[in-house]
């Protein structure tokens, strides 16, 4: 079912072979004209809405109403609201809010990578009969609201609810701890449970597409079991590791409402977004606010890059196949 | 391929010049208290149709009288509510949210509504129970001649605690400082709130003075309350009025409505109210706030905003009121005697019943300007980030 | 690979399933409970579904979260569905690099935090794009902005897999482009046209944090800005009753729409699940 191309080796499926320039323009205009609508929305929508977030971050606020006055000249912009947010980042009280987002994201990833990767193996390579229910009811998470998961959770670690009774039954620790006090636990818990099936479902789409005649080849060569999997299949299901990583990570530095549902309003577990939200809710310095968004932005760029690249060059390998 | 990056900078540039213009305009419209560009309704309008959309707290009004506004004049009553004033504030500043009455509306930042024009003045020919206001009320220092304002409610800022695992003898000697014993630690609270939070820190440390300027005493108070995080275990919510109840909380700085509400609404079936206790300074130096009601400029209801203010004026309702939120109308009539009769208020709690004389004696807040306000911000924001 | 093993694995991923859905079995019991708790069941009733007045069926409120939710899930997915496919097909087939650059600017929101997303709509809606009436309309243009890259991720996918031959044929038949595209191409991705409309539906009935800071007040509320005020104001268990309506009803929709599918399928070709091919 390939296509014959006689372009340029990087082709997208689907390039009509053509014979003449001005048939390459109206095809290519076309096409453009398909994608023009989206790309449309998404500059008016994402791209001029990121402007935003610069004009606020180096604007100035109306001095009565103290709400955002964004300078949309990058000649007038006030880099001082941003110069005092860097300095409370890099060595001032809010560098640790930065580090605990990033510690309870890679602590919830490590939860998510250690359940899931196990489950998605599972599905995707050894189920055989139980297979579509088994898809069925992971997918089962993403048509439930992700708060009403949440309320789920909350009705559980309530002092009198399941979570304290079972355990009391099992005689594991006191039976009745608060486990709504604002503990780094139960936060981390929490984002594990609500990401996890944006983690279980890609990776379950890339082991399911590794080829078997490998893992089949490497059986008939004599590995093991556990070699084979630790030599071939491991490594060749880092790229949808990785991307599964990417897709629930970065979400997840922005979360402000897990932590917040799950606390009662804890310092102790203080995320970045809280920090986001005081300033540009209820402050008379939304440019503070704004750009707390842009230095988180800007620790997550490294990791989005990483994405984008890494998408790319999959979509390339996939056409060319 | 569309608009050029050059294009478009321009375009916006001029956009923001316009912005930029129109900001002025409003400034210069507002330099002093009372002026506003919009004028009161007329006298004699006939109620609009509705629906009434009002913004106040969460659980700030008894569901029944406002049943009662929407029986007598045939309307839905939509509330949309909000976690703290400053919040409250941005979203009617940035039009954010779309209200006829405000019903929170704090004297310390009434100016900035007053000033920005989003309030209109109030017409009293629709206001007859404006009469039934405490006459301490009537021509606050916030608002001469009450021309925007009424007052809704008056309320102190104390301790409430479960009087059944506290000893109220411990909590009268200690006073603020037992907020900060670990024997506590993990069931108590303080206010969401970042004037409330550092006004605790300043008081428990002595300074009186809850609008202070003072950086150094401010960085202290900071410091103080970051003693909180790790050594109490602190939670910063607005819910103590359910917590102390349900017994999630043992000990927090709170509203004196608070424990009221409390006792009457979120107490487990059973339980006494004699669980529940309040302290407040016995000198009197302490916080006390009042909340009130206003009209927006942009009303599309303001006839109706005018008689539902009015409906909560009335003694009846407002004593109606009271017995579910627990927070005090400045009614003249409404006393803690009077109160404590009717069976509204135990009496254990008579002390989070305002007195005329702690009324009289209380700090109030006071507008902060935007230097110090970011101060304050900053060293709130300090302690909530843990 | 030995019986054990396997023995590890299926158990891991059962008791996975069972974490993952049985909190919610529990809420959804408790939104039945005759008292006011929401963590201690007392007996069954029908109470926060009908007769209490906070209940699903009486409260104002709690309808208008309802309707509000379902109407903007309707219409987004009416409109980010044509907008994605159109993308996906056009990104497919147009080379060069201003098609790279509006692949990268399509993948951007699936990986921005909700609340950068959140806070630039509220941003640029109160600050330039001031004449758009805010509310339900502001929510429903952010809607459509987030939830287009999915649709584009699944359609693209299936893009992969069908080749042009059948495009071909048919403008060797002498169709026109547009002709082959819509009698031939979108046909043939009916399966992942289906699956994005219930991918849109499913996301944009989920979201929080944009619905929140574009909303302006109790009329533009949806189901999840109610659930999450629970965190901070009383709460009964209306608030399970109402999480369960909004739950059963997309589970009808989407069990619709999996039927439609089905029925309509001609080809078998595809996936065994045009969801998963949300990954990358």
């Amino acid at each position: 079912m390939t296509a014959v191309v006689d372009d340029a080796p990087l082709t997208p499926l689907g390039a009509t072979p053509s014979s003449d320039a001005t048939s390459a323009r109206t095809r290519a205009r076309f096409w453009a004209g398909m994608a023009a609508p989206g790309t449309i929305w998404l500059i008016a929508l994402y791209v001029v809405p990121a402007y935003a977030i610069l004009a606020v971050a180096f604007g100035d606020i109306d001095p009565i109403l103290r709400t955002a006055a964004p300078a949309w000249n990058p000649m007038a912009w006030d880099t001082s609201p941003m110069t005092n947010v860097l300095g409370r980042v890099f060595g001032g009280n809010l560098g640790h809010v930065f580090v605990r987002t990033g510690l309870y994201a890679f602590a919830a990833l490590t939860g998510c990578c250690l359940i899931g990767y196990p489950v998605a193996y599972y599905v995707a390579r050894v189920a055989h009969r139980s297979r579509g229910a088994l898809l069925a009811l992971l997918v089962l998470p993403f048509w439930i609201s992700y708060l009403m998961r949440m309320l789920a959770w909350v009705n559980l670690l309530q002092t009198d609810g399941y979570v304290n009774r079972v355990l009391g039954w099992l005689q594991i620790g006191s039976g009745s701890r608060n486990w709504l006090d604002g503990d780094w636990p139960t936060v981390v818990i929490g984002l594990i449970y609500g990401y996890i099936p944006f983690f279980i479902l890609p990776l379950y789409a890339a082991l399911e597409r590794l080829d078997a005649r490998l893992i089949e080849a490497s059986r008939d060569l004599g590995a093991s079991a556990l070699s084979t999997f630790l030599r071939i299949t491991l490594p060749l299901s880092i790229p949808g590791l990785m991307a599964a990583s990417v897709i629930i990570v970065l979400p997840m530095c922005g979360d402000y409402y897990t932590n917040t549902y799950l606390t009662g309003g804890s310092p102790r577990t203080e995320m970045v977004g809280n920090q986001i939200e005081f300033f540009l809710r209820g402050s008379s310095q939304p440019q503070t606010g704004a750009s707390l968004v842009i230095v988180l932005m800007a620790f997550l760029m490294v990791a989005m890059a990483y994405y984008l690249v890494t998408i790319a060059r999959s979509q390339r390998e996939d056409a060319r196949i | 391929m569309g608009t050029t990056r050059r294009r478009f900078i321009e375009q916006t540039a001029g956009l923001g010049a316009l912005l930029g213009a129109g900001i002025p305009l409003l400034g210069a419209c507002g330099s002093d208290e009372g002026s506003s560009s919009a004028d009161p309704i007329r006298d004699g309008l006939s109620p609009e149709v509705g629906p009434l959309r009002v913004f106040n707290y969460a659980d700030y009004v008894n569901p029944d009288t406002v049943a009662s506004f929407e029986l007598k004049y045939g309307v839905k009553v939509e509330i949309t509510t909000f976690d703290s004033d400053a919040e409250a504030i941005t979203k009617l500043a940035n039009g954010s949210v779309d209200v006829d009455v405000f019903n929170s509306a704090a004297p310390n930042t009434l100016d900035r509504l007053i000033a920005g024009g989003l309030l209109q003045p109030l017409n009293k020919s629709y206001l007859a129970n404006f009469a039934n206001v405490l006459p301490s009320f009537t021509d606050p220092w916030y608002d001469k001649g009450s021309k925007f304002t009424v007052p809704y409610t008056v309320f102190s800022s104390g301790i409430g605690y479960r009087a059944d695992r506290i000893d109220p003898a411990l909590v009268e000697e200690m006073g603020w400082d037992i907020l900060w014993d670990p024997t506590y630690k993990g069931v108590t609270s303080i206010l969401d709130d970042y004037r409330e939070g550092i006004s605790l820190a300043l008081l428990r440390a002595g300074v009186t003075d809850v609008n202070t300027t003072d950086v150094d005493l401010i960085k202290q108070a900071g410091d103080d309350l970051k003693q909180l995080t790790n050594s109490m275990n602190i939670k910063v919510n607005i819910e103590a009025y359910k917590d102390i109840p349900e017994g999630s909380t043992d000990l927090a700085q709170t509203w004196s409505g608070d424990l009221l509400a409390g006792a009457y609404s979120y107490l487990p079936e059973g339980t006494d109210p004699s669980v529940l206790g309040w302290w407040y300074p016995s000198d009197g130096v302490g916080v006390v706030g009042n909340d009130c009601m206003v009209v927006t400029a942009s009303a599309k209801n303001p006839v109706l905003g005018h008689l539902y203010i009015n409906h909560l004026l009335d003694t009846a309702n407002a004593e109606e009121n009271f017995s579910w939120n627990g927070y005090l109308p400045p009614i003249k009539g409404l006393d803690a005697d009077y109160l404590i009769a009717q069976e509204y208020t135990p009496e254990n709690l008579r002390g989070a019943v305002l007195t005329d004389e702690q009324m009289a004696k209380g700090l109030r807040y006071e507008p902060l300007p935007v230097d110090t306000d970011r101060l304050w911000e900053d060293t709130w924001s300090a302690f909530t980030a843990g | 690979m030995t019986r054990r093993r396997f023995g590890t694995l299926a158990w891991i991923t059962w008791l996975y399933v069972l974490w993952s859905l049985l909190p919610v079995l529990i809420a959804v019991r408790i939104s039945f409970n005759s008292g006011k708790s929401r963590s201690a069941f007392q007996s069954m009733s029908m109470r926060w579904y009908w007769h209490d007045p906070s209940s699903v069926w009486k409260s104002d409120e709690l309808q208008s979260a309802l309707s509000n939710t379902l109407k903007l899930a309707g219409l987004t997915m009416l409109i980010a569905t044509p907008l994605g496919v159109g993308m996906a097909i056009g990104l497919q087939r147009w080379r060069g690099r201003v098609s790279r650059g509006a692949n990268n600017l399509m993948l951007l929101p699936l990986v921005t935090p909700e609340i950068v997303v959140g806070v630039s709509l509220f941003l640029v809606f109160t600050q330039i794009y001031t004449g758009v009436p805010r509310g339900f309309t502001t929510q429903l243009l952010g809607h459509v902005t987030f939830t287009m890259s999915y649709v584009v991720i699944i359609v693209r996918a299936r893009l992969l897999s069908i080749g042009i031959q059948f495009e071909e044929a048919a403008r060797d038949l002498g169709a026109s482009r547009l002709q082959a595209l819509r009698l031939v191409l979108l046909p043939q991705l009916g399966p992942a046209i289906f699956a994005s409309l219930m991918v849109v539906f499913a996301t944009s009935v989920d979201d929080f944090v944009i619905s929140s800071f574009l909303s302006t007040g109790l009329s533009t509320e949806t189901v999840p800005i109610k659930i999450y005020s629970t965190a901070r104001a009383a709460a009964t268990p209306n608030v399970n009753a109402l999480a369960t309506v909004m739950l059963v009803i997309t589970l009808v929709a989407v069990g619709i729409a999996g039927v439609a599918m089905r029925l309509l399928r001609k080809h078998g070709a595809g996936d065994d699940s045009s969801l998963t091919s949300m990954s990358i």
